[in-house]
């Protein structure tokens, strides 16, 4: 014991651990600082899930009159399963979250990226300005759903600002047709989360460094090679992170939805969200539904994987790392690209 | 427009300015892109906030629209927060004023905000400053961000009814708690590996526990950290629609829950008092979150990037 205690602090030494003056070692003052935090995942993970699958395998709704432990006695294996990959309804809502998921995010990042080049330049009234185009993002997102519920009626404001400006009276059903609601559904987001994009790409485009980019300018690359060679590869790692996040949030579309459209008209605007909603509440159907939520888990667990890695790497370094303009790996090569780019034109 | 002629001399300042990116782009086109998307982006906001306050007949009338308020009225927030007695008429079957559901948002995203604090410093720290759980918890977490909440909430109705929890602010709480515990966890272990270790060990060296090191040398270095996670928390736990909606009915009903309960009544819509409602919800996340516009992107990419 006497060697044990005098050799410990010295072996430990490099790796910065401290001698233990609080009674207790790093190892149990580390569990005990996530222990309340791991039971709240428990909670929210493997309860949950353990449940799900349980009810996954029933019949049971609550009107039954049986209670959710009591559920075996509506077992039918793997029938809700089977029931949902062969019913159109489930494919339809995954392929249209998928869509609106790809077109939102594509837009946002778009018109984000061409708001965020805009106001690179230092001009009067920036920063107000800057706090207005993130207005949009602070708005409750039930509320947006709302808001543009008002803007799409048929004889609103948006179509009658149409009338005005066409001439003639314009009468679009925005939210009644099953066509084009899902592109009424998609605005509502691309309005609310383009704030976000504009945001972290603005946040970008100010640390890329300064010094290279004048650099590239004076030897005269144009504006789209400086964005071919210089901004984009510099910024990929913000861009990837900025469209997984925003891809991750939007496949998880509710609120606005609900609020609009109510997955209406039919099922044309219900994304995975609203069809689990319904299901649950509407039709009451808890062991589908339960078997539905487990295939959504295990189709966003598989991409998920991908998802995840760059974010967990992100958060380990500081923007300048992220960026890469404190590495020395952005010096010559790019720029000469840049350059040679231009002078083949 | 008075600001253009700036603008032109900003532009022909060259080098003294920052990159000259949209160099081709004169200094004219470039207020004309900004207004344009503006004017676009604004709209919908300007829409409600002037809706709010007008007066009845100006809401939706057939073949006609009223771009600003030609009478302007606060008629619309006092009806829909009961002061004027008159949302007995409101809407049938439902007496209750949006003054309820609004103390409920409060008190639901209040607390939850707290708990998922409370719980989400000591995990923060611990990952950040003694990397606990390994690369597993925090990939976890993050992961549990994927899920569509309503997947995760299913069997959680279940076990909230069976315990009573349902349709209860406690069990609102609790849910808000551990939903938003992640976001404290990313915020906060970011702003915790900011704080050099030598500050806690220097404590610890100087007689402090590691409590103590903690209480008394590291979290007050994050104190500004903790005040913007802290908003930044409360912002999404009032923002929440979907939990409450299925979790509550009518003794625990939040205000976006009742705006949505307006919008689908049968009596029609009442876009004036419904704006008023909605403008009322939006205040907060607006005030709050123009405050920590700093630490936005941080909270909204999962700690993912830091500016």
């Amino acid at each position: 014991m006497e060697a044990r205690t005098t050799e410990v602090p010295v072996r430990q030494a490099p790796q910065r651990r401290l001698p233990d003056l609080g009674g207790r070692s790093e190892s149990v003052v580390a569990r005990l600082l996530i222990a309340p935090g791991q039971i709240l995942m428990f909670f929210l993970v493997a309860f949950p899930a353990a449940v799900a699958i349980y009810i996954g395998f029933t019949e049971w709704t609550p009107t039954s009159g049986k209670d959710w432990y009591q559920a075996y006695h509506y077992w039918h294996w793997f029938s809700g399963y089977w029931e949902a990959l062969s019913s159109g309804s489930v494919w339809h809502s995954i392929w249209l979250t998928a869509l609106i998921t790809i077109v939102a995010v594509g837009v946002e990042f778009a018109l984000g990226f061409l708001l965020a080049l805009l106001f690179l330049k230092e001009f009067r009234g920036r920063g107000l300005l800057t706090l207005f185009f993130l207005l949009p993002m602070m708005v409750v997102p039930a509320v947006s759903g709302f808001i543009f519920f008002m803007l799409f009626q048929v004889d609103g404001p948006v179509n009658q600002g149409l009338t005005a400006i066409v001439g003639h009276n314009v009468v679009i059903h925005w939210l009644d047709d099953p066509s084009l609601a899902k592109w009424s559904v998609m605005t509502v987001d691309i309005w609310q989360w383009t704030p976000l994009m504009f945001l972290i790409l603005l946040s970008g485009l100010v640390a890329l460094p300064e010094d290279q980019m004048n650099q590239a300018r004076i030897l005269g690359a144009s504006f789209w090679h400086q964005l071919r060679y210089l901004i984009v590869p510099m910024l990929k790692p913000i861009i990837v992170i900025a469209l997984i996040i925003r891809g991750i949030e939007t496949f998880k579309l509710f609120d606005s939805a609900f609020l609009l459209t109510g997955g209406g008209p039919g099922d044309a605007t219900s994304t995975v969200s609203v069809y689990l909603y319904r299901q649950v509440i509407i039709n009451a159907r808890w062991g589908y539904a339960s078997a539905v939520a487990i295939i959504i888990l295990i189709l966003v667990s598989a991409a998920g994987a991908f998802a995840v890695r760059p974010i967990e790497q992100a958060q380990e370094e500081t923007f300048e790392e992220l960026v890469g303009t404190e590495g020395a790996h952005v010096d010559g090569p790019r720029l000469e690209e840049a350059i040679e780019a231009e002078a083949t034109v | 427009m008075a600001t253009a002629p700036v603008a032109v001399d900003a532009g022909r300042a060259g080098s003294a300015d920052r990159l000259s990116l949209l160099g081709r782009l004169r200094p004219g086109g470039r207020w004309l892109a900004i207004l344009l998307i503006g004017g676009t982006f604004g709209f919908p906001l300007y829409w409600t906030v002037t809706m709010a306050f007008k007066p009845e007949d100006e809401w939706n009338p057939p073949g006609k629209v009223f771009w600003w308020p030609h009478t302007w009225t606060v008629s619309n927030f006092t009806d829909i927060l009961g002061i004027r007695g008159a949302t007995s008429v409101f809407f049938t079957g439902r007496s209750q004023s949006a003054l309820t559901p609004v103390e409920h948002s409060l008190i639901a995203a209040g607390f939850g905000t707290l708990l998922a604090l409370i719980v989400g410093i000591f995990a923060a720290y611990g990952i950040a400053r003694f990397r606990a759980g390994g690369r597993v918890l925090p990939f976890q977490i993050l992961q549990l961000r994927m899920f569509p909440p309503i997947a995760i909430i299913i069997p959680l109705l279940f076990m909230w009814v069976y315990l009573s929890l349902y349709d209860t602010l406690a069990g609102l709480v609790i849910l808000y708690g551990a939903v938003t515990f992640p976001f404290v966890v990313w915020l906060l272990r970011s702003f915790f590996q900011e704080v050099p270790r030598e500050i806690s060990e220097a404590a610890i060296v100087d007689g402090c526990t590691h409590w103590g090191a903690f209480f008394k040398a590291v979290l007050p270095q994050v104190r500004g950290g903790l005040a913007a996670t802290a908003l930044f928390v409360f912002i999404l736990n009032w923002s929440d629609f979907l939990i409450a909606l299925v979790m509550t009915q009518d003794h625990a009903q939040t205000a976006p829950v009742y705006l949505q309960a307006l919008q689908s009544g049968a009596s029609g819509q009442e876009y004036g008092k419904q704006a008023a409602l909605a403008m009322i919800l939006i205040m907060p996340p607006a005030i709050f979150g123009l405050a920590i516009q700093r630490y936005l992107v941080r909270g909204l990419t999962f700690g993912a990037i830091k500016r």
